[in-house]
């Protein structure tokens, strides 16, 4: 009895700086900024207006909001794509014995865009995409497909495939990266007994691989789906939400609240948003994980 | 191998080169333009410079990227090194522990995971300045290392649980107590996973833009993300320097991830039946 | 116990380090019988930093008393870092401000020293100003601003070009777009925009509004408190501008450029003309080498505006509320707007200066001069729209006009967003 008593303080004292920080930097201002979307304020005048719900009720009566909650999609569907379904394959590719002498320098290039800063990401690709100057365009016209050329940032219908595409050439080496290396704790026994009875490379990597690392997959998924709502420097720096408010999510929609237009309560009230959508897919999240364990 | 093999690794490592091909080539392409002019940047977009300016180089190192760098690396360390600390204690405290109300603390620590960091911006920025911490290097680091925690936590934890108990048991017998099994023998198990949670810290914290747009004003305090966009100017930019400036801000951690990249994968991958 | 010291050691020597870092980063307090103020301004690129770097430099030898910790922050994050400036513990006592309403809300806040009694007390200094420059910087018949430069936008030309199809400089509108037609008949790229930041074109109808509606009603609609923006005027104008671009008078993908990487085009000879700003002549000059002029915008024969304004604004210093040290502000901004030191900023940067007589033949370029001169005998300025209205009617205008020039909305659509937050503002 006083023996556990003894290790769950010792435990405790083990994890309580961590918590104390996760609580008042990560947790708190969760429940503060539910507070600050009560009331009308900005950033410059002392004191504050109590609206109420006012806020909540405007957001979903702005179409801006479903802009940006469809461009948040946007990110998850496509990045589920390349990102798991794009970084499952060529990691699978990385690991067959045909590759794996050369899997070592293309792991490390196609992870490289990762290290980068987004910044540095974002301004580069700018200037990639730039219709006059551009890469992007210059190759089209190199191989006689001029037609396809094409102001890819400058036209509101083009401009948020043109950023989800930077964030896909950016990730999709880190999560090959994940996959990897769940892969190579995949025992080699499996694949040498698949091999005897003859099966293909797609049929192993559907009745091996992919079972065998489901519960990466998983996180994978999970990460890749919370981080599409967590978009926000790219679109800042390379379209501020532009052209119009075509490429508008939920955070620069939430910044441009805050720090351009004055209004700190409808800034909060995205925030709340974004908090309830990422919340929700946490939890499923959770559920997932547990039946994953299961297994 | 086969014809049909040798024919299969043809198109896959031609597709792999172009793939590399597309990242490689605009990272050269961002160092070289770095030592062009703004005509010969315009005019000669794609070929080599006419002219070698290194001179961009100095210019932008001077223009404040050399005092944005120095912020980078001090609040980079300093954040990574609290987090393995404080990480490594909340993990080893995670996962040789039992005791009543460990899953709802986990859970806790989990779900941090997964909150956007938008979702606080506003109320850090008011709570960063009650505090009056707004506008220091604690303004970057306390939030930093708070987000960057859990995910450090989640993946020493696993890594913990791996490691036998019999060490420390024999441990413990010899008179050892939790202080001590934590710090000689856990930490020194656990290098291989700290070392891979503090590259994924540090690249995160190195690139954050954010936290750094909104809780520091002072340029003696701005990191380098938020630098560079400072060096841009609405009317006329010098996109060599701007272009050095990016080259600059780059490399750092493409050579630190090239030089521990093995670590960095070891760590992950230990305790793998395949090394 | 030994282990815990040593963790203990490990920890306090990192927060040591921090804490150093942290004191050395912000000067330490050791020097507190100086006064310091905080001076914010928005040019921290290399080519623009080291005069403020002199000028502060002298200042600090002549008043050695008085330390300046300056601050500088681009233009564009300006406009959001700003205001989260103004809402910290430590607001700089200087900062950099644009005219107009951007300025305003500031004061209706409480935010901006009323420095009127400074003004006046010193005749001779404000005296020195160009009357229609310290205009904009006012509120109810108060100043809050001091100007540091006196910015007018023209269309510059491609001398050249203009030469080849015998061209000469529009005198009015419908000159204009002859001229454009001209240039486009002959496989020229008319107009070289840039309008990635929207602001771009966002002048032009900054312009196009003031000649297109009556004076005394867009004053009425600009004032946040009064807006409704229910002139025809305000529609025609939209519609000007969609169709420069509708003809073809812009360069494609005006949307896909910015404005300094367009500025490279107009360099390369790629386009005929370019509207710019003042402040940008002298690096047109050293780009085109004489081989350049400018005019204003035409005057519109149907327009029911004045048709004798200018669009450019001044933009300066506001000084802080809170400040502690009013009067060194005051001192400081004195001496930065000083004969001496406005002829240096003519000199060194090639901008123009809101100090009378500053910029003249012997301190700046002749065409900097010519359009300080052509600002002075103007009946009036009209401000920048992005600045001169309300925030969020601001930010109605700046995002729909790239969707305007691209064709996907509407003058009236637009109109009616503009009408709705009109309307929202008021009630705010």
């Amino acid at each position: 009895m006083t023996k556990t008593n003894q290790n769950a303080r010792t435990a405790i004292l083990f994890i309580l700086p961590a918590l104390l920080l996760i609580l008042s930097f990560v947790f708190l201002p969760i429940v503060l900024n539910l507070f600050y979307s009560l009331y009308r304020w900005n950033a410059f005048e002392a004191g504050r207006v109590f609206v109420g719900l006012e806020y909540y009720i405007r957001l979903f009566k702005d179409p801006i909001f479903y802009t940006a909650l469809k461009n948040n999609f946007l990110f998850a569907v496509i990045s589920l794509m390349f990102q798991v379904g794009g970084g499952l394959i060529i990691a699978a590719i990385l690991e067959d014995k045909l590759i794996r002498k050369f899997q070592p320098f293309f792991r490390t290039v196609i992870f490289m865009p990762s290290v980068v800063s987004i910044v540095v990401v974002g301004l580069l690709w700018q200037l990639i995409y730039n219709p006059e100057i551009g890469l992007v365009n210059g190759a089209l016209h190199a191989i006689g497909q001029s037609d396809w050329a094409h102001s890819w940032l400058g036209d509101s219908k083009t401009a948020i495939y043109a950023v989800v595409a930077v964030s896909q050439w950016q990730y999709t080496g880190y999560m090959t990266m994940l996959f990897l290396i769940a892969m190579q704790k995949i025992p080699a026994e499996y694949y040498e007994a698949a091999m005897m009875d003859g099966a293909s490379r797609i049929k192993t990597f559907f009745s091996i691989t992919v079972p065998q690392i489901k519960e990466m997959i998983l996180v994978g998924t999970v990460v890749t789906v919370i981080g599409a709502f967590k978009v926000f420097d790219e679109v800042y720096i390379m379209t501020f939400g532009g052209p119009g408010r075509s490429t508008e999510v939920l955070g620069t929609m939430l910044y441009r609240a805050a720090f351009r237009n004055d209004e700190m309560g409808y800034a909060s009230t995205i925030g709340t948003m974004i908090f309830l959508i990422t919340l929700t897919l946490s939890l499923i999240q959770l559920k997932l994980g547990k039946s994953g364990q299961e297994v | 191998m086969t014809i049909k093999d040798r024919m299969i690794r043809l198109v896959i490592l031609v597709w792999f080169a172009l793939f590399s091909l597309t990242i490689i080539y605009p990272m050269i392409w961002l160092g070289l333009s770095g030592l062009k002019s703004n005509s010969d940047f315009f005019l000669n977009t794609w070929s080599l410079p006419k002219e070698w300016l290194w001179g961009n180089y100095k210019a932008a190192w001077d223009a404040g990227i050399g005092q944005f760098f120095l912020n980078s690396v001090l609040v980079s360390t300093v954040s990574v090194v609290t987090v393995m600390l404080l990480g490594s204690m909340a993990a080893f405290g995670l996962s040789r522990f039992r005791f009543k109300g460990m899953n709802v603390l986990l859970i806790i620590i989990l779900c941090g995971l997964m909150l956007a960091p938008q979702v606080g911006l506003i109320s850090l920025y008011k709570m960063l300045q009650v505090i009056g911490l707004y506008n220091t290097y604690w303004a970057l680091i306390l939030p930093y290392v708070s987000f960057q925690l859990p995910f450090s936590i989640f993946l020493m934890r696993s890594y913990f649980l791996s490691i036998p108990r019999e060490l420390e048991e024999s441990a413990i017998i010899d008179g050892c107590n939790n202080w001590k099994v934590y710090w000689h023998i856990i930490v020194p198990m656990g290098k291989p996973i700290i070392a891979s949670c503090a590259l994924l810290t540090g690249m995160n914290v190195w690139n954050e833009f954010m936290f750094a747009l909104v809780f520091v004003e002072d340029s003696s305090l701005r990191t380098i993300p938020v630098g560079l966009m400072n060096l841009r100017s609405q009317l006329n930019t010098n996109f060599g320097i701007q272009l050095a400036g990016l080259a600059i801000s780059a490399l750092p951690m493409i050579i630190v991830y090239i030089i521990f990249q093995r670590q960095f994968v070891r760590g992950l991958t230990a305790g793998s039946v395949k090394g | 116990m030994r282990l815990k010291t040593k963790v203990l050691v490990v920890v306090t020597l990192i927060f040591g380090l921090l804490i150093t870092g942290c004191t050395s980063a912000t000067g330490g307090e050791n020097s507190s019988d100086k006064i310091e103020l905080k001076f914010l301004h928005k040019w921290p690129q290399p080519q623009y930093a080291p005069y403020f770097e002199d000028v502060v430099k002298e200042f600090e030898k002549q008043n050695p008393n008085i330390k300046i910790n300056m601050e500088a922050i681009a233009d564009e994050p300006m406009k959001d870092k700003l205001r989260v400036v103004l809402g910290g513990n430590d607001v700089p006592d200087i900062m950099f401000s644009w005219s107009g309403e951007f300025a305003k809300k500031f004061v209706r806040a409480g935010a901006a020293l009323d420095l009127t009694s400074y003004l006046n007390e010193d005749t001779a200094w404000k005296n020195s100003f160009i009357p229609a420059s310290l205009q904009p910087f006012s509120s109810d018949g108060k100043n809050y601003g001091i100007p540091l430069r006196f910015n007018g936008k023209f269309f510059v030309y491609n001398k050249d070009i203009f030469d080849k199809y015998q061209l000469k400089e529009p005198k009015n509108f419908d000159e204009f777009l002859q001229v454009l037609e001209t240039l486009k008949q002959g496989g020229e790229t008319p107009i070289i925009l840039g309008n990635q930041g929207p602001w771009a074109a966002i002048h032009y109808l900054t312009g196009l509004n003031q000649k297109m509606v009556p004076n005394d009603v867009r004053l009425k609609d600009y004032n946040p408190r009064t807006g409704e923006f229910t002139d025809p005027g305000y529609i025609k104008a939209m519609e000007m501008l969609r169709d420069l671009n509708k003809e073809g008078y812009f360069m494609e993908n005006v949307n896909a450029s910015s404005h300094d990487m367009a500025l490279q085009l107009f360099f390369a000879g790629k386009g005929a003309i370019f509207y710019v700003e003042l402040e940008e002549f002298p690096d047109i000059e050293k780009n085109l080498k004489g081989n350049w002029d400018f005019f204003a915008m035409p005057p519109i024969k149907e327009g029911k505006g004045n048709q004798n304004f200018i669009t450019g604004a001044p933009d300066g210093f506001i000084v802080s509320s809170k400040t502690e040290h009013p009067k060194e502000a005051i001192a400081f901004l004195k001496f930065l707007t000083s004969k001496e030191n406005a002829v240096k900023l003519a000199e060194q940067l090639g901008w123009p200066s809101p100090i009378d007589g500053a910029t003249n033949p012997d301190t700046a370029l002749k065409q900097v001069v010519e359009g300080v001169d052509m600002m002075k005998e103007a009946e009036g300025m009209v401000e920048w729209l992005d600045t001169d209205v309300h925030a969020k009617v601001a930010g109605v205008y700046l995002t729909n006009i790239q969707l305007l020039l691209d064709g996907t909305k509407s003058p009236e659509e637009i109109m009616k967003e503009v009408q709705d937050v009109a309307k929202q503002v008021q009630m705010d």
